[in-house]
């Protein structure tokens, strides 16, 4: 099964290099969201208490406005057919996950040296804290992220409705992850942030185990 | 196949409750009792009065400000707060300060007020 999970994500990502389609929209954001930002600010330094918000006020739309290829691209070509003949569900659920994650990690990892890079302020005393969030909380998004993805799919309208149901789902998520950046930078233990850590794990949890209980259902049509 | 649904329904209840749980246990809690924000270090909201014979002092070069509450049991504590003092903490019956005690100092992010209520009780107007 792991071996077909792993065929899948390879396919996906063959035609990812080959068209460069979420790479490209994905970097643009980045780019653009991240200069208006700088324009914005001048010469004046960022509060760092905003930092953190805005770090993920970037990365949730970025995630928003890539990550619905995964099963989008598959309807657009018509190619949902041939993934009903040839896979399990669960197998096309662990490929795309695979994918969104690792373009998720692939993309926060630009976004967070951009910000390290231009903004003097978003600097972490407690790195390591960090480090645990930014992890859960990728892993939160590119779960949701692809769950909803197969579910808008084969919608109309899917631009805006994507960002729309992404965002209840996603909101205690982001809650505690801003919550957590904030206080990260200004510096925490783990005695402090260990409820709200766990609280994250419990929800990539959850996500992981509700998307894989009903994906059958979305996928069988 | 209907295990599948047992198995992962049983894991979504636990880690659901899970959450449920850390999630009231993350709120601020309220102190009363400086003793205990003293010995543990945690962030607190710490309810007390201020002690008016000992003013407070605004540094104007770092804008801080210090001052000292007192709790119930008579305990004293010196409280450091970055920023302007609220208009109404001289009249103030008591106070709640958010924050964190760390080396001797109350270090406070926020400065709530309790004022005394414009509207008395017939009783006290009528006497």
């Amino acid at each position: 099964m792991i071996r077909s999970m792993w065929a899948l994500f390879k396919k996906d990502l063959q035609s990812e290099i080959r068209t460069r389609y979420a790479i490209n929209s994905l970097g643009m954001f980045i780019i653009v969201t991240v200069s208006v930002i700088l324009f914005s600010l001048g010469s004046e330094k960022l509060a760092q208490n905003l930092t953190g918000g805005l770090f993920w006020v970037v990365v949730f739309f970025t995630a928003m406005s890539g990550l619905s290829r995964a099963f989008v691209s598959e309807e657009e070509r018509g190619t949902v057919m041939t993934l009903h003949l040839i896979a399990r569900p669960t197998v096309i659920l662990g490929g795309k996950l695979f994918f969104n994650l690792g373009l998720i990690f692939l993309m926060n990892s630009v976004t967070f040296l951009l910000f390290s890079g231009f903004f003097e302020t978003f600097v972490f005393k407690s790195p390591d804290i960090f480090l645990l969030v930014f992890i859960f909380g990728n892993i939160g998004i590119a779960v949701a992220a692809t769950i909803i993805a197969a579910i808008i799919a084969k919608a109309s309208g899917k631009a805006t409705l994507y960002p729309v149901l992404s965002f209840p789902i996603l909101l205690p998520l982001m809650l505690i992850v801003i919550d957590l950046t904030k206080t990260s930078l200004e510096g925490t233990t783990y005695t402090d942030a260990g409820i709200e850590l766990s609280f994250l794990a419990c929800y990539d949890i959850v996500m992981l185990v509700i998307s894989y209980l009903l994906f059958d259902f979305i996928w069988k049509d | 196949m209907k295990n599948k649904y047992i198995i992962g329904g049983g894991i979504v209840v636990v880690f659901l409750s899970l959450m449920v749980y850390l999630f009231t246990q993350s709120n601020i809690q309220y102190e009363n009792d400086f003793t205990k924000i003293m010995q543990k270090g945690k962030t607190v909201r710490a309810t007390g009065k201020w002690i008016k014979e000992r003013n407070y002092i605004t540094d104007p070069m770092t804008k801080n400000v210090t001052f000292f509450m007192r709790d119930n049991n008579g305990v004293e504590m010196k409280v450091l707060y970055k920023g302007t003092m609220p208009n109404n903490f001289e009249i103030a019956q008591s106070i709640v300060v958010t924050g964190q005690f760390r080396e001797g100092t109350f270090h406070a992010r926020d400065i709530l007020t309790k004022c005394p209520s414009k509207y008395q009780d017939q009783k006290s107007a009528n006497s």
